[in-house]
Parts: structure tokens; C-alpha cells; sequence
């Protein structure tokens, strides 16, 4: 799936943003390349969340640049950038309640053509055989969990170059965190990049190819999975024994 | 205490000067109105004598709608009702007739009644919702003038009052209004000025935080609503003198349309702009007579264009201090020592102890069984992942939720749950995740509000600028600005709390908490969005703070300012405590750190 | 008596309730409550009386164009007035913008109209007594609006695209939606359905200006009492409107009907807020 050597699927350069006067990101430098996994770490309230909605167009980018399979993505509109393939499932498995979870997934594709649409809504449901089963059933008759999976499905959709999923696990039992996870497998073995926020720090290198840490708005780490002593290094990171430590009068 | 006492007594000659350019376009004003009956015929007497009963009327809903912002778009049913109680009173078809200057104050009274009572949905009811119940008044208001014809005489009307000589002539009763608007411009422009001002602008901006700060929203509004009550009715009483018999029709709703808009055209929180306002408006009409069918039309267009490009309206465009662009280099130096000539040191202060509260929404525990101690003094930090219940416990301190079981004390004191605009009276002062200050109002403005339980003059000695009202507001501005100093934010107490960036904002929050001597400090990540030098300017500050006996309760996402600066530790996970401990403790603790990072 | 109150009750009802559902077909995309809603049903009576009485076409032609201008009025109101204060935090200038607004439309139809009532034309000219067209002609136009509503929001994906936006602005941005489209469209909805008000209204409360304020408020109380964005709670509380204020008004006069209106209105509202038929309190803190 690799467009080009040179250029990765999604290149962040000095990336701003913020909510109104609050500016929360302060110059991320960040990229993923075509059909990897990449996991997003960081304490609350670091940004992430807010790294992803600058990305996908749901917050304004004040500086920097973004770049997304050879085109300029800055300050592109969500719509723009889920037709592009860069998707984003929002946290907190905010599905529609009021409408079915077929009609979810159909929303998902509204900018898809109409003869083409069930098509992808039944490929997406492939991948989560117990919400398939529930697709007359109202959004809001699911149980956490499946709401969850939903979003995810909806995502799928839109046959992403790049998934970003922020949090996917919160509120999960484990069984179901695997389940959710496993579909990031799947999915990179069909050559779509994610991208994966998430607090559960085993199951995110477990799962990642390579993990960045975001502390306060800043890149303070990027690593790959496979590099020994992971877990302390961010351990150091976000509580700053060295790098951020207060000088005590 | 020094540098208050030291700064008051300078105050008096130092107001008047710093007063001046504020009263200048009122005297200039006034002068203009003194100087019309020498210059013009009577044609300009009515439009005139109209402008100022309009303002007489604005002046007071003034208060409401640009000061609290209430959108009362039906304040011609006040002026139908005062217009009404002053005729029928005086033309004795119900009462034995009275004399007009008895008449006018009586519906003056009942003007005010009515203000509480068309008002008082406001305490529930916001913008679109109060707006229809206001129009939804002045619709049967005018509907009862036409049916009830033994006392209005419906549609056929009623000769309005007549006034004794020498206000009989057109420039006599001329001169009558002028002093009743100018009367009723004083008294709004002291309410505005005192702590009641400022207490309406924020709770009409900071609803919470002034709520935090003590201010009750109920007793405001009734306050004004009876001031703006019995001004509307008086200016009804004047107006049905001067239109000499009124009948429904002349309250047409373009009326309310003019008033409301006068306001926002005028720009909220002003008492000049609207003034103009009323000016331009009235005026408007009679120099373009062709256009006279369209006014309220114009009218409407005014109101869309201010709405869409010009927000601030007149007040705004006057606003030449505020265009000065602030310094931008400017760094946020706080002087914690000079804390000590401001707040007093306690010794032996009070405990806050929470016992076993618990809180749900829905069927998720945001709190499940939740002990803490915090010491006089000291400064006790919580921190915990997302939806851990930090900020729900600081809402529950600070009474915007009531625990569903549990006990809070405060020293020898049980906290009731809920009523958040009591804790400011037991010594509880707190500051917000997001800040909530007012953006329209100065910095000292914003500060001085965190002091409004201090104030002890009351409304109507506010509204007289009675000696207490004097002393209460220099009080305030002294101690306002000696905080500001504490807090290295000085040299931007005139500024408009708008302009400012996010860092300065917090510690505007912290000047605003302090005002309270507060026993107790509630900070809700005051760290969120500052940079590392602000963040350990902030570490002595609130070092500082404790040691003057205040004892601190931080929810904080920096670690190492957690570690740094508290006593005590308090991790919370799910509800509950998942550790308790000295930094030191808490650091190693296994569980915590991997909560912490989410393993 | 009865069936007088019945029929007169049920017609007001019923145009009631449908300026209720414009208000709130408006505020399901925008989280706007528009002052325009009663002004579009005024358009309604006195577009439709112009195009069929004054300049003579046919009534469906007459019907068809004034539903056509009462969208664009819609689709005007968007961009006028909605669209350039949502991204305001300051919650009240909406409330300004289409009280500007709605005050030009009527001062234009006062101008250009007359502010006299004037007559609007029998549609089918069927039925007489307590079964003339003009009482159930409103009940029948809503009954067909709130059908075909319904059909627009189960079964078409535009119509679950509103849903949705109505539900969850913020995860419908994220999903790629095209929700700017979508509000207009929503206006211009919203625009056909007070003209459907207006006309179908014509004959009972005649083509005048002063209309819009009359049913801004009484189109609105039906929306507070079932609770903002809920299109069965307007049908139900417009139709209770409609009645009682009929009822009062056969038993206590006209003039007191609207006391007895405006009184239930207050009582309820401060009793419940959030509208008889549920909702959420947002969070403060």
C-alpha cells in the first residue's frame, strides 16, 4: 500500500492548537507511515485528544502544518478529511441512540454512493459479528461496549487509510478490549495505518508498532515497541524525575 | 492590613479626578438638554421632553437588560401599567381623585410590584424563554387596558394627568422630565458603579463563579426589577402627560422594540451608550420623516448590524482605553511576601473533613465513599486518572452538587450539601478548571467581585451613594489592587479581563479567591495551560497562600508540581481512594503509578 | 358549545402546533430558538392571500409558490441570522439576531401588506357549521405534516441525518456529515412548514401582519410545555393549547383566554423547565 518510499502516509510538522485562548498543543512534530500502528501516549490532559481533533479538521490548527498522503490537510474540514481516508472515532462511544444501529453505520456512508453503501456497511459489520446481530436494534439499546465497537464500525466505513481511534477501551471489560483491539490486527494486515490513543499502557505496546508520548503539549518521546525498558522511559517522562522536575527552592 | 488602610486615605480627592472623565459626557449632556429651550420652538420640547421620558424608562431597564442580561423585550407593558395607575389615580374614576405628584410615586409602587412579577421567571427562565414571557406580559397587558373599560375606558381611553404650573407649558414639563432622567440616570449610574453592578455583570457572565463568591442571584434581581419597575411606570405616568389621552394603540409594541434596542445599541454594561441610544433613536424619525413608517424597521436593521459586527455596540466605540494595545512582553511576577500586609495569618485554623460521601449520576458513581482530611495550612493535593471524581469532589465541597450521603465539616462547622452561595460566608473560596471571569469587566473589577460578601452597604445605599456604599467600594478596590500585586498582575488592573491570556486569567482567579481571606482554597488545576516558569511562580504562590494558615486543596494534572509543593496526596480512582500519602509515599506506590499510566 | 369549542380549539391547535414543530425543526440542527418560526407562519396567510386574491392564481399554484418563498425566508434566516452567531459563545445574540430579523419581516409585511386584516380565499370550499374546511383544514395539514415528518426521519437517511445532528452535533462533525448543508436544509424545512401553518390557517386567523408575534408566542408555548426539539410534545401541547385557550374563551371571554394562556404558560414553565415531555439539564460546572 506504500505510495511513496519518501513521503509517510501522515506528516505532522509544528503542529498549534488549542480551545480558543487556551493553546494545548505547543509544535508537535509527529508521522505515521502507511500501514502501521502507531500508539499515542501521554497522562490526562497531555492533548492527545486534541492532537487528533486538530488532525481531523474538528479543531482549528493555529500553526504547523499537516500533511495527509501527499496532500495538504491544514485546517481541511472533517468532511474533507474522512473523504481522504483519514478518519477519526471520537472518544466515549457516542453512537446515535435514537436511530438503528444499521442507520449508524449508512450515516458513516453518507457521502458514499448510494448503490455502494449497504456494500460497505456489511463489511464493516463483518468485523463485529455481535452488533451484526443487533443492526435493527436502536444505538441506544447497546451496551457500552457494543456502542464502542459501533463507532469503530462506523469508522470502517469509510474504508480509512488511517484509523485514529482515541481510547477505544475506556469503560471496556477486558474480554473486550482484546476484542476491540484485535480488529487494529486485522486491520494492519490489510494495510490500513492506525492510529490509537489509549490509556492502557500494556495493551497499547502490545498492539503498536510505535508509540509516541505526549506530556503537556510536547513530543517527549517516540519509541519503537520492540525498544527494552519502554515502560520505565515513559514512567521518567510523565512524571519528570529528570526532564521536567521543578527546581525546589 | 497597612496597605488598605494607607491607600484609603488618599482615596477621596484621587476619585473625583479619576471620576471625572467618566461623569464629563453626562454633565455635557444635561447641558445640551438645559441649553434646547433657549435655541428651538416647541416641537423640539415634545420630542425633547419624549426623549427624556424614554430614557427615564431606560435607564432603568437598562440594569436589567444590559447589566444581567435579561432579554425583557416587553417593557412597554410597565410603561402601559404607569401610564394607566397615574391617570385613572388622578381623573378619580376608581379612587377619589388624587394630586399627580402623590399619583406618580404610587405607580411608581406598583410599577415595581409588577417588575418582580414579570421579572421573577427570570430566576429559571434564560434568554429565549425569558424573552417570550415578557412579550407574552405585554401582549395582556394591552389586552386588559381594552377590555376593562370601567377603569381605562377601553378603546376610547383616558385623558392623562395634568401637571400644576409651572410644569403646565411644554418647556415647564420639559424641565420636569430632565430632572426626573437625570435623577434616575444618578441613582442607576451608582447602582452600577457599586458592588451590585458588578454582582449583576457577573452573574449575567460567571454565573457559577459568582455564585462561588457568595453573590445571591434571587436577591439581586429583585432589587432591580424593582427599580426598573417603578422608573418604567414613573416615565408611564410622565408619557400619559404628554401624549394628554391615551388609549391602547398609543403602547404599541414598537415601543418595547425601541427600549430594548436603545440598550443594545448602546452596548451591555454601559450607561452612556444607551443613553445615546435613546437620543439617536427618538431622533431618529423626526429628521428623516419620510422614513418614519420604516423606523422600527430601521430599527430591527440597526439591532442585526450591531448584533453581527459590532457586539459592544456604542460603549465600544467609545471605549479609547481599551483600544491601547497591552504590553506584550509582559510577564506574570507574583510577590507572595507581600501577602502578608493583606491576609490575615491564622493559627489554629480549621479542618475540612469529609466523611464517606457519595455521589452518582445515573448509574455511575462519580463518588463512592469518599474520606478526606484536609489540614489547616497545608496543601493537600488529588490527582487521579480521568473520571476519577477529582473535580466532582471539588463541586461537592463547593456545593454545586449535594453528596447523596456522606458529611463534609469545616473546622466546628457541618457543610450543608448543596448552596453553593453559602460557602463563601464559611471561608471557602475556589477557583475553575476553565477560568470564569468576566470578560467585559476590568481585572480590578473582576477581583473586587471576590469580595462582595464583605460589602456591608445595602441596595438603596447604593443606589443613594450612601457614605457606607463609598466605603465599602474603597475598601474593595484597595485590597483588589494590593492582591493584584501579590499576584504580579498590577499594571493590568484597568484592562478588560477579555484581553488578557490564559495564564493571567488563572491568576486572576487565585486575587479573585484570595479576596475572601479564605480559610480555605480550592484550586482546580490552576496549572492547566501555563507555561514551566508561570507554573513555579504559581508553586511559591500557593506555598505562600499555606503558610498564611489557608489550608489548599489541589487537583492537578502536573505531577511534578503535585510532588513538589504538597503536604499530603491524595490519589482517587473510580470514585475512591486508591492511596493517601506524602509525596514521597505516593510516589513509589505501585498501584498509583500504574493508574497513573493507565496499566 | 362543545363542539364549537371542540372544532375552533382543535383548528388553533393544530396551526399551534405546527409553528411549534418549525421551531423546532430549526432547532434540531442549530440549537437556535428563531423568533422567524411565528413570522413564517405569517407569511404563510398573507403570501398565499396575495398570490390566490390579489393576483388571481390558481390556489395550488398560490399554495406551491408560497411555500416556496417561506423556504427561502427559511434558508435567509440561516444565513442571516444563525449562521454568523453559532460559533459565539455569548448564548443570547441568536435571540437578537432573529428577533432583528423577524422584526423586518414584519414591518415589511405591515408596509407592503396593510395593516389591516384582510381575507383569505376557501381552498376547497367544502363543509359548513362546526365542519367548514377552515377548522379542519389546519387539523388535516397537520396531520399530513407530522406524517410525512415522520416518514422523512425513519425511513430517508437525510432525515436520519437530522436526527442524528440533532442528537449529537459534534460526533455528526466527526463523521463527516455535511452539517452546514444540512441546517439550511433544515431551515428551508422549517420555512415550509410554517407556510403549511399559515395557509392552512389563512381562513380562521386571516392574512395580517400582526399574526407573527401572535403565533410566535403561542406557536412557542406548545414547544416549551413538551420540552425543546420534541416534535410529539408540540402536537400534543398545541392541541391542549388550542383547547383550553378555546375553552376559556367560550367560558371567561377573550380578553381573560389570553391571561388564563399566558398564566398556564409561566406556572408551568417555572414549575418545569425542561417542558413536560423530559429533556436534560445541561452541566455547570
Amino acid at each position: 500500500m506504500l505510495t511513496s518510499a519518501a513521503e509517510p502516509l501522515l506528516s505532522v510538522r509544528a503542529l498549534e492548537s488549542g480551545y480558543g485562548k487556551i493553546r494545548v498543543l505547543h509544535g508537535i512534530d509527529f508521522q505515521v507511515a502507511a500501514g502501521e500502528v502507531v500508539a499515542l501516549l501521554g497522562p490526562n490532559g497531555a492533548g492527545k485528544t486534541t492532537m487528533l481533533r486538530a488532525l481531523s479538521g474538528l479543531l482549528p490548527v493555529t500553526a504547523g502544518q499537516v500533511r495527509f498522503d501527499g496532500r495538504d490537510m491544514t485546517n481541511a474540514t472533517p468532511r474533507d478529511a474522512a473523504r481522504a481516508g483519514l478518519v477519526h472515532v471520537i472518544e466515549g462511544h457516542r453512537v446515535f441512540t435514537q436511530i438503528s444501529v444499521t442507520d449508524n453505520l449508512l450515516l458513516a456512508g453518507y457521502d458514499v454512493p448510494r448503490a455502494e453503501r449497504a456494500e460497505r456497511v456489511e463489511e464493516a459489520l463483518a468485523y463485529f459479528p455481535e452488533i451484526a446481530e443487533k443492526r435493527h436494534e436502536r444505538g441506544g439499546a447497546l451496551s457500552g461496549g457494543q456502542q464502542q465497537m459501533l463507532t469503530v464500525a462506523q469508522g470502517l466505513v469509510r474504508r480509512p487509510r488511517l484509523l485514529m481511534l482515541d481510547e477505544p477501551s475506556a469503560g471496556l471489560s477486558p474480554v473486550l478490549v482484546d476484542r476491540v483491539l484485535n480488529v487494529i490486527g486485522r486491520l494492519r494486515a490489510q494495510g490500513t495505518a492506525v492510529l490509537l490513543v489509549e490509556q492502557l499502557l500494556e495493551k497499547a505496546l502490545a498492539t503498536a508498532d510505535r508509540v509516541y508520548a505526549l506530556v503537556q503539549g510536547n513530543i517527549v518521546l517516540e519509541a519503537s515497541t520492540d525498544e527494552s525498558n519502554l515502560a520505565q522511559r515513559l514512567e521518567r517522562a510523565y512524571f519528570g524525575h529528570e526532564s521536567h522536575a521543578l527546581v525546589t527552592p | 492590613m497597612t496597605t488598605v488602610t494607607a491607600t484609603s486615605a488618599q482615596g477621596e480627592s484621587g476619585a473625583w479626578r479619576a471620576a471625572l472623565p467618566h461623569i464629563a459626557p453626562f454633565l455635557g449632556i444635561l447641558a445640551l438638554a438645559l441649553l434646547l429651550p433657549f435655541v428651538s420652538n416647541d416641537y423640539w420640547a415634545l420630542i425633547g421632553t419624549r426623549m427624556a421620558i424614554y430614557w427615564v424608562l431606560v435607564s432603568g431597564l437598562n440594569l436589567v437588560v444590559g447589566f444581567a442580561g435579561h432579554l425583557a423585550i416587553g417593557y412597554v407593558a410597565l410603561l402601559t401599567l404607569g401610564a394607566y395607575t397615574t391617570s385613572v389615580l388622578v381623573a378619580g374614576n376608581v379612587t377619589p381623585a388624587v394630586p399627580v405628584f402623590l399619583a406618580l410615586p404610587i405607580a411608581g409602587c406598583v410599577g415595581a410590584l409588577f417588575g418582580v412579577i414579570v421579572g421573577l421567571p427570570a430566576l429559571r427562565l434564560r434568554t429565549f424563554y425569558f424573552a417570550m414571557s415578557t412579550l407574552g406580559f405585554a401582549t395582556i397587558v394591552t389586552q386588559i387596558a381594552l377590555a376593562w373599560q370601567s377603569v381605562t375606558g377601553g378603546g376610547i381611553g383616558i385623558a392623562g394627568p395634568e401637571f400644576p404650573a409651572p410644569f403646565d407649558t411644554p418647556w415647564g414639563f420639559y424641565g420636569l422630565c430632565v430632572a426626573v432622567a437625570a435623577v434616575a440616570t444618578w441613582m442607576s449610574a451608582n447602582v452600577a458603579r457599586s458592588r451590585y453592578g458588578r454582582a449583576l455583570i457577573a452573574v449575567r457572565d460567571a454565573e457559577v463563579a459568582a455564585e462561588a463568591t457568595g453573590i445571591s442571584k434571587p436577591k439581586m434581581l429583585i432589587a432591580i426589577f424593582l427599580f426598573a419597575g417603578a422608573l418604567a411606570a414613573i416615565a408611564g405616568g410622565l408619557f400619559a402627560t404628554l401624549q394628554t389621552y391615551i388609549t391602547p394603540d398609543a403602547f404599541t409594541f414598537d415601543l418595547s422594540v425601541l427600549f430594548f434596542i436603545a440598550i443594545l445599541i448602546g452596548g451591555r454594561g454601559s450607561i452612556l451608550g444607551p443613553m445615546l441610544g435613546t437620543i439617536i433613536l427618538t431622533i431618529l424619525p423626526e429628521i428623516a420623516a419620510p422614513l418614519a413608517a420604516w423606523s422600527t424597521f430601521l430599527y430591527a436593521v440597526l439591532l442585526l448590524v450591531i448584533v453581527l459586527v459590532m457586539p459592544g455596540g456604542i460603549a465600544a466605540l467609545l471605549d479609547f482605553r481599551n483600544r491601547r494595545p497591552l504590553a506584550s512582553n509582559r510577564a506574570i511576577v507574583p510577590r507572595p511576601a507581600a501577602l502578608a500586609d493583606i491576609v490575615r495569618r491564622r493559627t489554629g485554623g480549621k479542618h475540612l473533613k469529609l466523611r464517606d460521601i457519595a455521589l452518582s449520576f445515573g448509574n455511575v458513581k462519580a463518588i463512592d465513599g469518599l474520606d478526606l482530611d484536609v489540614t489547616a495550612g497545608q496543601i493537600h493535593g488529588l490527582i487521579g486518572p480521568n473520571g476519577s471524581g477529582k473535580t466532582t469532589t471539588l463541586n461537592v465541597i463547593s456545593g454545586y452538587y449535594a453528596a447523596k450521603a456522606g458529611t463534609m465539616t469545616l473546622g466546628e462547622d457541618v457543610l450543608p450539601p448543596g448552596q453553593p452561595a453559602l460557602r463563601a460566608a464559611c471561608g471557602i473560596a475556589r477557583t475553575f478548571q476553565t477560568p470564569r471571569v468576566i470578560g467585559e469587566a476590568s481585572v480590578l473589577e473582576n477581583v473586587m467581585i471576590g469580595g462582595s460578601v464583605e460589602g456591608r452597604a445595602t441596595f438603596v445605599e447604593a443606589m443613594l451613594s450612601a457614605p457606607r456604599n463609598r466605603e465599602d467600594e474603597r475598601m474593595l478596590a484597595a485590597k483588589a489592587r494590593a492582591l493584584l500585586g501579590v499576584v504580579g498582575l498590577e499594571t493590568l488592573a484597568e484592562a478588560r479581563a477579555d484581553r488578557l491570556q490564559h495564564s493571567e486569567l488563572r491568576f486572576i482567579e487565585i486575587a479573585r479567591a484570595l479576596m475572601l481571606d479564605p480559610d480555605f482554597l480550592l484550586l482546580d488545576e490552576p496549572a492547566a495551560g501555563l507555561s514551566n516558569d508561570e507554573i513555579e511562580r504559581l508553586a511559591s504562590l500557593i506555598k505562600a497562600i499555606s503558610a498564611r494558615g489557608t489550608g489548599v486543596l489541589l487537583v492537578e494534572h502536573h505531577a511534578d508540581l503535585i510532588f513538589d509543593i504538597c503536604h499530603q496526596v491524595t490519589v482517587l480512582n473510580l470514585g475512591r481512594t486508591l492511596a493517601a500519602g506524602t509525596p514521597a509515599e505516593i510516589r513509589v506506590h505501585k498501584e498509583v503509578v500504574s493508574a497513573y499510566l493507565g496499566g | 358549545m362543545l363542539v364549537s369549542i371542540l372544532a375552533s380549539g382543535l383548528a388553533a391547535g393544530a396551526i399551534y402546533a405546527l409553528v411549534g414543530v418549525t421551531y423546532n425543526t430549526m432547532f434540531s440542527t442549530s440549537r437556535v430558538m428563531s423568533f422567524t418560526a411565528g413570522q413564517l407562519a405569517m407569511l404563510g396567510g398573507v403570501l398565499g392571500s396575495m398570490f390566490t386574491l390579489k393576483m388571481g392564481m390558481p390556489i395550488i399554484v398560490g399554495f406551491v409558490l408560497t411555500l416556496a418563498a417561506c423556504a427561502i425566508v427559511g434558508v435567509i434566516t440561516e444565513f442571516v441570522a444563525v449562521r454568523p452567531v453559532l460559533k459565539s459563545l455569548d448564548q443570547h445574540l441568536y435571540v437578537l439576531s432573529t428577533l432583528a430579523l423577524a422584526l423586518m419581516i414584519q414591518q415589511i409585511a405591515a408596509i407592503k401588506w396593510g395593516t389591516e386584516p384582510q381575507p383569505f380565499p376557501r381552498v376547497f370550499g367544502l363543509g359548513s357549521g362546526i365542519w367548514d374546511e377552515k377548522f379542519w383544514l389546519p387539523v388535516v395539514a397537520c396531520a399530513v405534516t407530522i406524517v410525512a415528518l415522520e416518514y422523512l426521519y425513519r425511513r430517508t437517511l437525510v432525515g436520519r441525518a437530522f436526527v442524528a445532528i440533532a442528537e449529537d452535533n459534534f460526533a455528526a462533525r466527526a463523521l463527516g456529515l455535511p452539517e452546514r448543508n444540512l441546517r439550511v436544509a433544515s431551515y428551508a424545512l422549517a420555512g415550509v412548514i410554517g407556510g403549511i401553518a399559515g395557509f392552512s390557517g389563512g381562513q380562521l386567523l386571516l392574512a395580517f401582519f400582526a399574526n407573527g408575534a401572535l403565533l410566535n408566542f403561542y406557536g412557542f408555548v406548545p414547544v416549551a410545555l413538551g420540552g425543546l426539539g420534541n416534535n410529539r410534545g408540540a402536537i400534543f401541547g398545541g392541541l391542549a393549547l388550542g383547547l383550553f385557550q378555546q375553552a376559556a374563551n367560550f367560558l371567561v371571554g377573550g380578553i381573560f383566554s389570553s391571561v388564563a394562556v399566558f398564566t398556564l404558560f409561566i406556572v408551568v414553565l417555572l414549575a418545569a423547565p425542561q417542558g413536560l415531555f423530559g429533556g436534560t439539564t445541561a452541566r455547570r460546572v
